[in-house]
């Protein structure tokens, strides 16, 4: 345990209620149908502060919807989430409102994308200065004319941008086009960028994928850092089940848009449910 | 919260006279900054000093020489030059808006007519029912609204900015070419207007038009009065001094441009630029954003308006045609997407081959017919060639080389597949400060954006739902 | 509904059918390109001087017989139809072809520069000054010389002749893309062009026959042109251009029978401009209402029918 960083009671294992001051992220009934399709079917989830939990399930089963639901990329057809208290899906009769992207950004939860989406041709250092740009408040006026605001502003966050660099490991060639660092690195920098945004919850999808073994756990060990020496809160879509079992607190599994289980990770690795849905019910009857 | 998460917070940072130091520095530092320039690529410094030397001395040297061979010559009068600067203003305007931010606007004849318009009302006796003169040479109670140029200056920079962010705020979430079409039209509806409100009669509370001539019609409006400082002139009769008013307003838009730039929102806007949704989801409040650029690109045209009224001392609606923003956007896809520096040579070029080379080849074409009897060769005006000439340098370029002659790194690799002058080789010279990088030769083109009529509503990444 | 009110929709729909003619040429290409094709208006402008001098050459004046008359401008007809569809495809291969893999706004780019080469070739070829041309078709009023009716109603047989050439040309359109082979190659191009390659569809060719027809079209467009309205311009092209782009727009950009009724429309809103306001405002009127449609229903009255290019 780390001084300074407040664990929920009773996080590990998870299994309960976690009282309400503690919970970081609240959804209900959240509903997305694009068309005919029903992407995500009435979820309920929350997330406990300070956890780690992983949302799997198979292909398609709504996991990056649900993603972008909560960051405000798309707006739910029903629901509600809250999020440290503030709310960015409200539902009231048929009308959804929802906070925009940036604005759920700035309340305090940072991403990183399945496939890489960095800002190729700016360096290194710059995409985790824009990662930046929601806190600064230095204003355009303030850069035409070089006020001392921004002068010092640009400065600390040149400085804390070399610091997050060195944080994931990436502070030897900060002004290298972000395209052109190698795969492993990107994803970094990515991270990078994410922690920029001064998150209080960090989401990552499939932050392990085209990863080999090493690297795999040289992630696992920097998602738990994240939390221990950051105080954040972290929330993973994942495919590698060795990721989801050794790091999470707590396990959700959705299929078809629905939670089909959650519970500690022991607790759904055995679940029956759980294990017809990925390997099918011949699987399913032999566990 | 670690304070490698918290955000960068600081304090009061000493204020005016901090700042007034650091002004100060940069301005002793120069003797340095050169030297050292001058020690990493010598032969750029040599260039660009050059140039500056030459832009300084060359009306003092038009004027030293006779008029019979400046005649003879393809080089630029006074007022040719003056219109360089004044299109390099736009071009820096523009450049914001498609080069920093991407954002096609093919309307921007709209704004450069709102500063000129602005001028127009503000310093000539168009409203002679008023009498507001303030800071001028001319005698108190003379009719019309006389305001110096420095407040003309400002106002047409708010003016056309505020018409920027009405245009704005609807259509920029349109789609690429929407936006591009949109900002046409706003380019042709506003010169319109300017012409017709001639005739208006109004009844609004307490304000009453009847039969105003508001803008002068196609007749338009003048005189205006000419720029004026300490007592000297600075209008289209007063020979070469409005070539230093000229320069001296360029050169604010380059460093006005530049720290744009290299700041918060110059990073914003090149998130934008690649990755709208990426930047969107890391806190760019795009909209804002992009409404920003155009408001601030639509600014640096009013001043170049009200500059070319001022100098002039006329306006008319007939000057403001969907051709001149065209002009501008091909001085920008000429002179270099992205590049401040580029774009500039893009206005000087173009403005140069379209006011002065055009016309010489003219009047050599009639000298040679008169000389050796072929008449037909007289009666060959360039000038009507000019939309063929504009024409296929658009085509061409967007065929060969859509980034420009000297674009910025970043624009030039999202465009095309080779680094930057490689084709004229000693670009070099003229390339953004900071550090080179390399460039990635296998890289095909940017990507395209996505289609986003509304606010994002996908993210790449997400399986799409099968049909 | 009193007169006046009535001769403005008649000269409207007159009109409107020949923004119809061009607008199919933009939503054509945009359906299968997602191209603005800049330089459309342009080439209906130049259709307008072929069939001025074709005109001219052949003699056909006020005062020959009837059928020579009809045989000569059908002649003509089909003449500037054949050469604006060369020009046409020929501007596909020179400026827009090479661009197809090259971000959005550069074919865009592109045409504004051939239009503004196109045009050039129009002030060069003609001069700057409006062009002329006698009525070969009679401005007489049907109604009162044919019918005997008793009104001030105008519908001449100039009015006559729009509709007897817009009309056919509008239906075979519509028949040939929704009824044949090659009319379901260049919808199926447009829906998705890398599966219709993958399914035997020449989609180069798909493309240039799109050109060829809507050149055609601008063509006949361009003759009607001069027969109706007798004049042309090097810079019609322009206003022409945006009226028959607004249709598309409005009727809902790559949808045919949208494209046909927004230039119907947009005839009407011309015409009523025209004599209720003044002609100097009806291009901002029109910039107006594209504007409008872009920003409030962008799909256009008739829905858009174009390909997810995400």
């Amino acid at each position: 345990m780390t001084a300074g960083v407040t664990y929920a009671p009773g996080l590990t294992p998870l299994t309960g209620q976690v009282p309400d001051d503690q919970i970081l992220v609240r959804s209900r009934k959240v509903t997305k149908r694009f068309g005919g399709l029903v992407a995500v079917n009435a979820v309920d989830f929350d997330i406990p502060r300070g956890s780690i939990v992983s949302l799997i399930g198979p292909n398609g089963a709504g996991k990056t919807t649900f993603f972008n639901m909560i960051t405000g990329a798309y707006v739910p057809t029903s629901g509600e989430i809250s999020f440290d208290g503030h709310d960015i899906v409200t539902t009231k009769g048929s009308k959804v409102r929802s906070l925009k992207p940036h604005q759920v950004t700035a309340l305090g939860i940072g991403r990183t994308f399945q496939n890489i989406r960095l800002f190729g041709t700016m360096s290194a250092l710059d995409n985790v200065l824009v990662g930046q740009h929601v806190h600064l408040r230095s204003r355009w006026w303030d850069a035409v004319i070089r006020s001392p605001r921004n002068h010092a502003e640009e400065e600390a966050s040149i400085e804390r941008g070399h610091e997050l660099l060195r944080f994931v490991g990436l502070d030897e060639r900060p002004h290298a086009w972000a395209r052109n660092l190698p795969y492993g690195d990107q994803r970094r920098l990515e991270i990078a960028r994410a922690l920029a945004t001064s998150p209080k919850l960090l989401l990552l999808d499939e932050p392990t994928a085209g990863m080999n073994a090493s690297e795999t756990r040289d992630l696992t060990d920097f998602i738990r850092r994240l939390r221990s020496e950051l105080g954040l809160t972290v929330l993973l879509i994942e495919h590698d089940m060795r990721v989801v079992m050794g790091i999470s607190d707590r396990v959700t599994v959705l299929d078809y848009g629905e939670v089909l289980a959650e519970g500690s990770p022991d607790e759904v690795r055995a679940n029956p449910r759980v294990i017809e849905a990925y390997l099918g019910r011949g699987a399913a009857e032999g566990a | 919260m670690s304070s490698l998460i918290s955000p960068v917070r600081v304090e009061s940072t000493g204020g005016l006279p901090s700042w007034l130091r650091r002004i100060g520095g940069t301005v002793t530092g120069w003797p340095a900054f050169y030297r050292a320039q001058y020690a990493s690529n010598p032969r750029r410094v040599i260039l660009l000093t050059l140039m500056v030397i030459g832009i300084f001395v060359y009306p003092i040297a038009y004027q030293a020489v006779p008029s019979s061979i400046t005649r003879a010559l393809p080089i630029p009068s006074s007022t040719v030059v003056v219109f360089m600067l004044i299109f390099g203003i736009m071009a820096i305007g523009l450049n914001i808006v498609i080069g920093f931010a991407g954002l096609l606007d093919l309307g921007y004849v709209a704004f450069y007519a709102i500063g000129a318009y602005t001028a127009a009302f503000l310093a000539s006796p168009h409203f002679g029912g008023l009498s507001i003169v303030l800071f001028s040479d001319l005698p108190a109670g003379f009719p019309g609204i006389h305001l110096p140029f420095s407040v003309i200056l400002i106002l047409a920079a708010a003016v056309a900015a505020t018409f920027g962010a009405l245009l704005g705020a609807p259509t920029l979430r349109l789609r690429g070419d929407y936006l591009a079409i949109v900002t046409l039209g706003f380019g042709e509806i506003v010169p319109i207007f300017f012409k017709n409100l001639v005739n208006v009669n109004f009844s609004f509370l307490f304000i009453r038009l009847e039969n105003a001539n508001l803008t002068g019609g196609p007749l338009g409006i003048n005189p205006i009065d000419a720029p004026s400082f300490f007592g000297i002139k600075f209008g289209v009769i007063s020979g070469w001094a409005p070539v230093y008013l000229g320069l001296g307003l360029v050169i604010i838009a380059i460093v006005i441009a530049r720290n744009l730039e290299r700041s918060r929102m110059g990073r914003a806007w090149m998130a934008i630029r690649e990755d709208e949704i990426a930047a969107e989801m890391m806190g760019v409040n795009t909209v804002r954003t992009k409404l920003l650029a155009f408001a601030l690109g639509a600014a640096f045209a009013g001043c170049a308006g009200a500059l070319q009224a001022s100098y002039q001392g006329a306006t008319t609606s007939d000057f403001f045609m969907f051709s001149t923003s065209i002009l501008v956007v091909i001085m920008i896809i000429l002179g270099g997407i992205g590049n401040i520096w580029g774009v500039l040579l893009g206005a000087v070029v173009v403005q140069y081959v379209d006011k002065t080379l055009l016309s010489w080849i003219g009047n050599r074409l009639s000298d040679v017919g008169a000389a050796t009897g072929l008449e037909q060769l007289g009666r060959i005006n360039p000038s009507t060639f000019s939309f063929l000439l504009l024409g296929i340098t658009l085509v061409a370029m967007m065929r060969f080389r859509p980034e420009g002659f000297l674009p910025s790194r970043q624009r030039a690799a999202e465009l095309h597949t080779a680094p930057p002058g490689e084709a004229l080789g000693s670009s070099a010279l003229f390339e953004e400060e900071g550090v080179i990088e390399e460039l990635d030769p296998t890289e095909p083109g940017g990507e395209e954006d996505p289609e986003i009529l509304e606010a994002p509503d996908e993210t790449p990444g997400d399986q799409e739902p099968p049909p | 509904m009193d007169d006046q009110f009535l001769q403005t929709i008649i000269i409207g729909l007159s009109n409107g059918l020949i923004y119809a003619l061009v607008a199919l040429g933009y939503t054509l290409v945009y359906g299968i390109l997602q191209l603005i094709n800049f330089a459309h208006g342009d080439v209906f402008m130049l259709g307008s001087m072929i069939a001025l001098t074709l005109l001219t050459a052949f003699g056909v004046v006020p005062g020959l017989p009837l059928l020579n008359t009809v045989f000569l401008i059908v002649v003509v007809l089909l003449i500037t139809m054949a050469i604006t569809a060369v020009l046409n495809v020929s501007i596909e291969r020179i400026a827009y072809r090479p661009l197809r893999n090259a971000p959005k706004l550069a074919p865009l780019i592109s045409a504004i520069g051939m239009s503004f080469i196109l045009q050039n070739v129009g002030l060069l070829w003609k001069g700057p000054a409006n062009l002329g041309y006698p009525d070969v078709i009679p401005s007489t009023n049907i109604l009162t010389s044919v019918f005997g009716f008793n009104t001030d109603l105008e519908f001449t047989f100039k009015q006559f002749f729009v509709a007897i050439i817009t009309i056919p040309l509008l239906l075979v359109l519509m028949w040939f893309v929704g009824s044949t082979r090659q009319g379901k190659a260049m919808r199926a191009t447009a829906q998705d062009p890398d599966t219709a390659g993958l399914m035997g569809i020449d989609v180069n060719r798909t493309i240039a026959i799109t050109f060829v027809i809507a050149g055609a079209l601008a063509g006949a467009a361009g003759l009607v042109q001069i027969l109706y309205n007798n004049t042309t311009v090097w810079n019609l092209g322009f206003r022409f251009g945006l009226n028959a782009f607004t249709s598309a727009v409005l009727g809902g950009i790559g949808n045919l029978q949208g494209a046909v009724l927004g230039g119907i429309v947009l005839g009407l809103i011309n015409a009523f401009s025209d004599r209720y306001l003044s002609a100097q405002w009806t291009n901002a009127i029109v910039f107006g209402v594209l504007i409008a449609v872009l920003v409030f229903r962008p799909t256009g009255l008739l829905g858009q029918q174009v390909a997810d290019r995400a």
